[in-house]
């Protein structure tokens, strides 16, 4: 690990997950999709194995599906979200994998709680950011996220992760 | 309730093709489709390159009926296998898919080979002389057989041969199976797995229903606007274009072309994996649509899975397979536009709407475009307009007439 990493550094990247977690919970689904850079991909894979480019996943969405994504979410026509899931997005187990002067890897263990139509549902796995640091702050160049239950049935996800 | 046409009897659908909301709701007719419908049908259960190599396998089922799909190590035939040892009942197999010569039972240690044949029973002293081995391997499913890869398999002995019953079906089958030219098709990239607590028959009669296509998806159209600059075509199309046609092949099979088959055309233009140019019911759980092949699962008379495999032109270079996997995502799957809004308004809703059993008026209407579909005298193929629901009354048709057949 690089030795620019700093405890001060460890504490603004976990602020920077749990802002993230909180947009998402407050449905500021545009607010989010801003922090993304224009190389991004926002990735749920079927499983650990997966290759992008030969496997299918369950998302893959570079930045211009990321915006239809994000705008159709925000709008009143996704009946997926009719009526909308509350959500409640927990990070935790953050870990700084790896760190350059160009990007940082971050893991960490997300449980997403959803309740929807009177039913709780629970969507948990390994949560893989690259972050790009820009003006002090962080923009996300890759979201994944290794859902536990990615290659088994799963139901209407149209929540954001 | 009173029959329907042609001598066909179903209590469950008259003559206007009300529909009764039982067939959905009922535990009792489910049962009776496990036997009636799964029970003597060719359902598919697996692709040739899914299982490519001798000793690969993968798991599947024949309405409830769990089994085992292998090829053979030693003469490379198919093998379609009850998942279940001979001994005391257990499911040999724990994989979804793999390769491995045997199966080992972890219970009491029997071994079968990857053909079903029982290879080993420890401490076989326990059984007299008369106990046979070459009797008490994995008992085999009635009939298999393959169809330019698609891999079927059928509970029933006596069933007619499988390219007589894929019938008007085997031209579109041909049509995705010379996808990839010589090099063929392959179902390499994997499959989503959906489930969603509604009837199987509910994803049947959606999966044909360009109607529905501007209503619920409205929100795709919105975002096929902003890509394009311009309003997609599909509305004007499935109004007016008489290319665009919903089709009852007989059998129980249907399709809508988006214009004549092998002709030039537009592509339908809502990129949705653009591949296949017409939407496929191969009687009673497969379909084709977009870019790939989807299975339906029924596991009780209120949940189902559906799986989704994208198909890929076996040569295909990177550039096409980067437009059919991101096509196929952003529309479908768990997390897809269409599939996640079709889960909510399609099978949710109507789920809970046909709860309503006490309504006086408890039938579906199945007769759109029934004033208008034209009969082919000679072939009983019906064609009607893109919006009708000549697609749904095709496999109801072989439904009813299944279900009401004697044992």
């Amino acid at each position: 690990m690089s030795q620019t990493t700093t405890e001060i550094d460890r504490q603004s990247i976990a602020d920077f997950l749990y802002d993230e977690a909180e947009m998402l919970d407050e449905r500021r689904f545009l607010d989010w999709f801003a922090l993304f850079t224009e190389d991004s991909h926002y990735w749920i894979p079927l499983a650990g194995t997966s290759d992008p480019q030969r496997h299918v996943s369950i998302i893959y969405d570079d930045h211009k599906l990321l915006a239809e994504r994000t705008k159709r979410l925000s709008g009143h026509l996704a009946y997926a979200q009719i009526p909308q899931s509350r959500t409640s997005h927990l990070v935790g187990n953050i870990r700084i994998t790896e760190a350059d002067s160009d990007e940082i890897t971050v893991t960490s263990r997300l449980v997403v709680t959803e309740f929807r139509r009177s039913e709780r549902h629970v969507h948990s796995g390994l949560q893989e950011h690259r972050l790009q640091q820009v003006d002090g702050g962080f923009r996300i160049r890759l979201k994944r996220v290794d859902l536990i239950d990615n290659d088994g049935r799963l139901g209407n996800l149209s929540i954001i992760l | 309730m009173s029959r329907v046409e042609q001598g066909a009897r179903s209590p469950y659908i008259t003559d206007n093709w009300e529909v009764s909301g039982e067939i959905y709701r009922n535990p009792g007719v489910f049962a009776k489709e496990m036997r009636n419908i799964f029970g003597r049908s060719w359902v598919y259960v697996a692709h040739e390159t899914e299982i490519p190599a001798g000793g690969d396998y993968k798991t599947a089922h024949i309405g409830l009926q769990p089994v085992i799909v292998s090829r053979d190590s030693d003469d490379g035939g198919i093998h379609v296998l009850f998942n279940r040892c001979r001994h005391r009942g257990s499911a040999v197999c724990q994989e979804e898919s793999g390769n491995s010569n045997f199966f080992r039972c972890a219970y009491h240690g029997w071994t079968y080979g990857n053909d079903g044949r029982l290879i080993g029973v420890p401490f076989d002293d326990g059984y007299g002389e008369s106990f046979d081995k070459s009797k008490m391997g994995l008992a085999h499913v009635a009939r298999v057989a393959s169809y330019r890869g698609f891999i079927f398999a059928s509970l029933d002995p006596e069933i007619t041969d499988l390219e007589e019953y894929l019938g008007n079906g085997r031209r579109y089958l041909d049509f995705i199976a010379d996808l990839g030219g010589e090099a063929g098709i392959d179902l390499s990239a994997r499959a989503q797995k959906l489930v969603y607590r509604g009837n199987w028959k509910l994803q049947i009669e959606n999966t044909i229903d360009p109607y529905h296509f501007s209503f619920t998806h409205q929100s795709w159209l919105d975002i096929l606007k902003e890509r394009t600059g311009k309003s997609s075509p599909w509305v004007k199309n499935v109004r007016t274009n008489s290319e665009w046609r919903g089709i009852d092949l007989t059998g129980g099979h249907a399709v809508h072309e988006f214009g004549a088959l092998g002709a030039e055309r537009d592509t339908h233009g809502i990129a949705i994996g653009e591949l296949i140019p017409f939407n496929l019911n191969i009687f009673p759980s497969l379909a084709f649509v977009g870019a790939h092949l989807r299975l339906v699962v029924p596991r009780s008379v209120r949940e189902t899975w559906v799986y989704l495999y994208p198909v890929f032109p076996a040569d295909a270079d990177e550039a096409t397979r980067d437009r059919i996997l991101r096509d196929h995502e952003t529309f479908y799957g768990p997390s897809g536009a269409g599939s996640s809004d079709d889960i909510e308004v399609g099978f949710d809703r109507v789920t809970n709407g046909l709860e309503a059993d006490g309504s006086p008026k408890d039938w579906t209407l199945m007769a759109r475009g029934l004033n208008r579909e034209e009969l082919d005298e000679e072939t009983g193929m019906r064609i009607g307009r893109s919006s009708d629901e000549v697609p749904q009354r095709a496999y109801l048709r072989k439904w009813s007439e299944m279900m009401e057949a004697d044992a």
